[in-house]
């Protein structure tokens, strides 16, 4: 059963060692570090990271961040502690992200790495949340997802103004446990957004199973043009809400 | 101990230290020129005169540099500037340069000891010893300060003469035996093996293929692990290469700059030093030895 959850966005620059000499959103790791803290707090039995990549696969929970194919100049600067044993191939950019946030707020127990397919469909992602939630008496759930990339003129995906409406949705439905709306959210409106996170989300709604969570928000904003939500949820008691 | 240059392994750079400062292998350093004389070929007598030249030292720290090189005599042959002379331009000035910026390291560039002497007493932290080793007791100054020593190629060249058909069956092997010899001198008369530097010294004891050769080569002198200064700035065989005069010198010079960068060199000797900053730091991060200052392009 899930007794925690934490959202947090994935993009490359969350890794400190990508942005150069200039930390550029400090406030954006700090957030995303306090709430992967707060599933520590839960003391739970196993901790579950969801991320999108190309497929829904499992991964070497051993895994950590392969930072070189963004940056081919830190390879040099890799060390085994930080970059795994060398032997276990590396994990999708947000399952490494996730990795150490974890190991950065000092979890050194069960973890288990898991991937959500890019294309897979809403049954799907709820189907392996449920999974997930199945994995322990006591899983916490770490979710990487990012929002809308096309959220201004100077936006990777330069702008569609239907994004801005899309993740207001998106902050709404976390921050009230709307977990339908996510189950809901339009999956080709939020692939011409850009909205890289819709599957992920919707693992997190397939895991709570219906049971409302309570939020904070400890991050929200689009300094690049994409949206980033750093979000902590705690499920209340099971059966207060039917979906 | 072994002596780095004698050895055909490359070296890794170490750390650089120049008195009281310490300097990392992968931190370029760019060392802005100026000039108390009245003579020196580019721009000449500009910074003649003190508050002209401590403007220069304000205006090279704005823009970056991270030594402040002073001379009192132009490398070219002219006017005689004795010992005395020497010192009355640059001495003084040093004091007040160290006086002005505690923490800014101070090079003088002089061959003579009496010169070395007087400065480091005001400040001065890196014998910049341009002739080559001409004054043999030039190492004990830098000794008993503590003060970086730098040991330069210059051929049979002595100062402020200028090459005469001079030749060399191979010109990179000969600055680094010369070198060598240099630094096992410096060695021996108590200078401690991080605050040595080595310097091709472009154009003095060289013709302008000379210079081109050493430039294209200059691997072979960071290899030794030798920290490695180059002085390119607007110099003679980036005009004749370019068939331009010394005003016109920049692109040139930078191109310079940039092969000796991506060389490893580590002291830029530099009259722009704004723009050299940039080509050096450009280099740097290229080589994958230095971060962007700020990256986000792609990576949000």
């Amino acid at each position: 059963m899930i007794i925690a959850a934490a959202l947090c966005p994935a993009p490359p620059l969350l890794a400190r060692e990508l942005t150069g000499a200039d930390p550029v959103l400090p406030e954006l790791r700090d957030a995303c570090l306090e709430a992967t803290a707060q599933l520590l707090t839960a003391a739970p039995d196993l901790i579950a990271v969801v991320g999108v990549a190309a497929q829904t696969r499992h991964w070497d929970p051993r895994s950590s961040l392969d930072l070189a194919p963004y940056a081919p100049a830190l390879r040099a600067a890799r060390t085994c502690s930080d970059e795994g044993d060398g032997n276990v191939p590396p994990v999708p950019l947000p399952l490494g992200l996730a990795a150490r946030l974890l190991d950065q707020a000092g979890y050194g127990a069960d973890r288990v790495l898991h991937s959500v397919g890019e294309q897979a469909p809403a049954w799907d992602c709820a189907a392996l949340g449920a999974q997930l939630a199945a994995a322990a008496e006591r899983v916490a759930l770490l979710v990487m997802a990012d929002g809308s990339a096309r959220r201004g003129p100077k936006a990777p995906g330069h702008l569609d103004e239907r994004s801005v409406p899309f993740d207001a949705g998106v902050e709404r439905a976390v921050r009230v446990g709307d977990m339908a709306a996510l189950l809901a959210l339009d999956a080709d409106l939020a692939r011409d957004l850009m909205a890289t996170g819709r599957p992920a989300w919707q693992v997190l709604a397939g895991a709570l199973a219906g049971r409302q969570p309570t939020c904070d928000i400890l991050y929200s904003g689009d300094p690049f043009g994409v949206a980033y939500l750093v979000a902590s949820l705690t499920p209340v008691a099971e059966s207060t809400i039917a979906t | 101990m072994s002596d780095p240059a004698t050895d055909d392994a490359p070296r890794a750079q170490g750390v650089l230290r120049l008195r009281d400062t310490s300097f990392p292998p992968n931190q370029p350093l760019i060392m802005g020129i100026v000039n108390r004389t009245p003579d020196s070929f580019f721009r000449p007598g500009v910074t003649w005169d003190e508050p002209a030249a401590m403007e220069r030292v304000h205006q090279v720290i704005a823009e970056g540099a991270d030594i402040v090189d002073v001379g009192g005599i132009p490398a070219a042959p002219g006017a005689q500037v004795d010992v005395a002379e020497e010192i009355r331009r640059t001495a003084g000035f040093i004091g007040a340069i160290r006086a002005a910026y505690p923490d800014v390291v101070i090079s003088v560039d002089t061959w003579r000891h009496e010169t070395g002497r007087e400065a480091c007493e005001a400040g001065a932290d890196l014998l910049n010893d341009s002739w080559g080793g001409h004054d043999e007791r030039l190492p004990e100054v830098a000794a008993e300060f503590g003060a970086g020593l730098v040991c330069a190629h210059v051929g049979q060249q002595r100062p402020r003469t200028r090459p005469f058909r001079v030749a060399y069956a191979d010109v990179m092997a000969d600055v680094l035996q010369h070198v060598q010899r240099l630094t096992a001198r410096a060695l021996a008369a108590g200078v401690q093996r991080d605050r040595i530097v080595i310097d091709a010294a472009h154009d003095f004891g060289k013709n302008t293929w000379h210079s081109l050769e050493v430039t294209r080569r200059l691997n072979e002198m960071t290899e030794t692990g030798w920290p490695v200064l180059v002085s390119l700035s607007n110099k003679d065989f980036v005009g004749e290469t370019l068939n331009l005069q010394p005003e016109q010198r920049l692109a040139g010079t930078l191109a310079a700059t940039a092969v000796c960068a991506w060389h490893g060199a580590r002291i830029f000797r530099a009259h722009q030093v704004a723009e050299s900053r940039q080509v050096v730091d450009m280099v740097f991060a290229i080589r994958g030895d230095r971060p962007p200052a700020r990256a986000v392009r792609g990576l949000a």
